[in-house]
């Protein structure tokens, strides 16, 4: 296991490689830093010096050479519109978006699965048609329609949460539902589906025919193999939990990296775009194998070379 | 936030009981955000915040005429000499006395190129400052300068001390100044406290505490407003007017801004070279329905001109074009215009109020005249390497905002611009003699004739003068909205 893991980690600085390999190009392809960050009133000295700053008057591979030489110090330069580093910046928006993403991550595995279950367990009557229903019609409502009407609800008709925000537990109510409700349904379904699944299989059949009650083959025998199915899932959408962190954060001015990230975009503001854009990337990859390596403890069956 | 014991004592002595400080604090939802307190940000949402701590030495107010702040008073010893009288007594937060040094200082703090300053070009023409004793100080300029002054409106005055103790990465953390209110806390991305400066030299402000918060989403903005977690937001959505009037705790204050938005052609690009044609796409667009219907009756429509009514150059002689389609088509058939000619009017989305909704407005109604107009919207920074490369395509809508002298806006009409290829030597030789002579009656007499020059030749279709919306809450007295858009709050009182 502990090999694995550190093989796993060994291929992580390649991941992130090809990232930022990515992100420079993408940054240099649609057009000059420069001339998009610097008002239209510039100077050809401002021009001259902020060429020079970010490099832009050396070769393209000897541009991104001194990139990976930063890097590899952990300095992605001097924030432009933003007193201080590029990497310190993004360091302090990552724990508003951890606190986001984590929350809503919890609330859709713990709502999404106690609902999967209960849709299982009472199939096809009045409880798994609601719960389905309600899956479905949140998986097709947009994130920003939806924080719209639990702003108008919540904080506006019953003075219950703040509309919007960063501070106590309150201000984490609106956002962290707006991005549960990107995953929830899917994990409703897919617990739904596995435990369904699973009923059928012999070693439930047995179970039940032992005598063991429905609640006891639930727990013991059902949820333990239901999980997996869930996780796999789950790895795949850590980027769209990302992703949709980044629209839940400016519905409710939540201060991460996700806003961040669109704003540095907006004003080509390239050390914080590609620092913002790596420090993504981490959680995205560790969040890979955290779920990895769950997914063999629970199952020793699946072994990874 | 930890309070250190020894803080909340030096508070305590210093404004006596914290509970009674904490007592008014007024609540605002900002659109735009700065991303950091540094100085020559070169935005208006970045001057808004840093003039709460700082002042310039000639302030603009709301409608953007020009007062005294820390000058009290100048005037020109000669041509190219502007003499400024400053305010006595006046000291920064930190208690230092305000002087001629911090004004030499900053001045030439922002012409040192290194400095990154980007309202540098505001006062460009100036070669250096000197103090002439204590609180007196002579700006020198390269040439006749006529928009010194309100250029100088963009500059706060800095402490020349605390840069030379703290350097500019402190000072940008922390500022300290003369203005109105008192640095307290700065979050990145979420908001901005102050504390009311009790011997600003103005009027202390009469609340205690102001928070300046981040809101990017508008409907998100007038939640806050309605619900009364905040007093005054920025930038009310067109369509959400309604909802913040019919709250029945909140109004909307509306103000036009300078800001000129214009179709701008490319002349370089057949059948464009012809002015007729121009003219013609300009009968074409209803701009009374687009500002009633999409405006929703806020701003107005310029009056064939880039000025906005009332700034300095604003020739009121000149009218909009009425909306004439059927002497539209007939001008184009005239002109021999090729109907199939694709017209992809670009546009940026979000910038200016209504952008894409205008816009795909204006191409609906060339459309009905049997123009093959589309909309391509692009995203900013595109937007702008396009512009910076000249290759805007047929037709362009962008904004030019005048702060209140024809010269900023005239200028994007010119070679040096590099906005637009149509040019007219004429044009040239008037801005040039406008820039270059202090006598406003002259300067105003050009500016009438570029106008006039402009509505003639039409290298653009001047749309609309876009409207500032500001949502305020009924427990909110004192407050304006501003043309230029900066927070003026030193009036606002809070029940």
């Amino acid at each position: 296991m502990a090999g694995y893991i550190l093989r796993r980690l060994a291929f992580l600085p390649l991941t992130l490689l090809i990232v930022a390999l990515a992100t420079f190009i993408v940054l240099r392809l649609t057009g000059n830093p420069v001339d998009i960050f610097l008002d239209i009133n510039r100077t050809p000295e401002q021009v001259t010096a902020l060429t020079q700053r970010l490099h832009l008057d050396q070769p393209l591979p000897v541009q991104f050479l001194i990139f990976l030489r930063d890097l590899l110090h952990g300095d992605f330069g001097e924030s432009l519109q933003f007193s201080g580093s590029a990497a310190g910046v993004v360091w302090d928006r990552l724990g508003a978006t951890l606190q986001l993403a984590g929350a809503g991550l919890a609330l859709a595995l713990i709502l999404g699965i106690a609902g999967g279950i209960a849709c299982a367990v009472w199939r096809d009557r009045a409880v798994d048609a609601a719960i389905s229903s309600i899956a479905v019609a949140g998986q097709s409502m947009p994130s920003f329609w939806l924080g719209i009407l639990l702003i108008e609800f919540f904080a506006l008709q019953l003075h219950w949460l703040p509309t919007s925000g960063y501070g106590d537990l309150r201000h984490l109510v609106l956002p962290a539902v707006t991005l549960a409700a990107i995953l929830m349904p899917n994990f409703t379904l897919i617990t739904r589906t596995a435990v369904i699944e699973l009923m059928s299989e012999q070693f439930v059949v047995t179970g039940r025919s032992k005598g063991l009650s429905r609640a006891r083959v639930l727990a013991t025998h059902i949820l333990p193999n239901a999980v997996n199915p869930v996780l796999s899932f789950l790895g795949i959408q850590i980027g769209t939990l990302m992703a949709g962190s980044i629209v839940t954060e400016t519905i409710y001015a939540w201060p991460g990296v996700g806003r961040l990230l669109i704003n540095s975009i907006g004003h080509r503001d390239v050390p914080v775009v590609e620092a913002s854009v790596f420090a993504i990337a981490i959680i995205i990859a560790l969040s890979n194998l955290v779920v990895d390596v769950l997914q063999m403890l629970i199952d020793p069956r699946i072994h990874r070379g | 936030m930890k309070r250190r014991p020894l803080l909340t004592l030096a508070a305590l002595l210093a404004f006596g009981s914290p509970a009674f400080a904490a007592d008014k604090t007024l609540t605002i939802g900002a659109a735009v955000f700065p991303d950091s307190l540094r100085s020559g940000n070169g935005s208006y949402a970045s001057l808004s915040l840093l003039e709460q701590t700082n002042d310039p030495l000639i302030a603009r107010d709301n409608a953007g005429d020009l007062h005294p702040a820390l000058a009290t008073s100048w005037e020109m010893t000669d041509p190219m000499t502007l003499r400024v009288h400053l305010r006595q007594g006046v000291k920064f937060s930190d208690g230092v006395d305000f002087t001629a040094d911090d004004v030499v200082f900053t001045i030439n703090r922002v012409l040192d190129p290194a400095t990154g300053y980007a309202f540098i070009t505001r006062i460009g023409q100036v070669a250096n400052a000197t103090a002439v004793d204590k609180y007196t100080v002579d700006i020198k300029t390269r040439t006749v300068f006529p928009t010194l002054l309100r250029g100088l409106s963009d500059i706060i005055i800095e402490p020349k001390h605390y840069y030379e103790k703290a350097g500019a990465t402190v000072v940008a953390g922390h500022p300290i100044g003369t203005g109105p209110f008192v640095f307290q806390d700065w979050v990145p991305g979420d908001h901005y406290t102050l504390t009311t400066n009790k011997a600003y030299w103005g009027g202390a402000p009469k609340f205690d505490k102001l928070v300046i918060r981040t809101i990017p989403d508008g409907s998100t903005r007038v939640a806050s407003l309605v619900a009364g977690e905040s007093q005054i937001i920025e930038e009310v959505p067109i369509d959400l007017i309604d909802q913040v009037n019919e709250s029945g705790s909140a109004k909307v204050n509306e103000i036009s801004t300078t800001v000129g938005l214009v179709l701008t052609f490319d002349p370089s690009v057949k059948p464009f070279d012809n002015p007729k044609i121009r003219e013609a796409f300009d009968y074409a667009i209803d701009k009374n329905l687009i500002l009633k219907q999409i405006l929703k009756g806020q701003g107005e429509i310029l009056q064939n001109q880039v000025l906005t009514k009332g700034v300095l150059g604003w020739d009121a002689d000149l009218k909009a074009r009425p909306f004439d389609p059927v002497k539209a088509k007939k001008m184009l058939v005239d002109a021999g215009y090729d109907f199939n000619t694709p017209v992809p009017i670009t546009t940026q989305n979000g910038k200016y109020v209504s952008d894409t909704d205008i816009c795909n407005a204006v191409a609906g109604m060339l459309n009905q005249i049997g123009v093959k107009a589309t909309v391509n919207v692009v995203e900013g920074g595109v937007f702008q390497q396009m512009s910076n490369a000249q290759k805007m395509g047929v037709m362009y809508m962008i904004g030019w905002y005048s702060v209140g002298d024809a010269d900023f806006a005239s200028v994007w009409y010119t070679k040096s611009g590099l906005r637009t290829k149509w040019q007219d030597p004429e044009y040239e030789a008037l801005f040039v003699a406008a820039r270059t002579t202090i006598d406003e009656a002259e300067r105003v007499k050009d500016y009438h004739r570029m106008m006039e020059i402009l509505a003639d030749q039409t290298p653009s279709v001047f749309l609309f003068g876009l409207p500032s919306l500001y949502g305020v809450s009924d427990s909110v007295t004192g407050f304006g909205a501003a043309a230029d858009k900066l927070l003026r709050l030193t009036q606002v009182q809070v029940k």
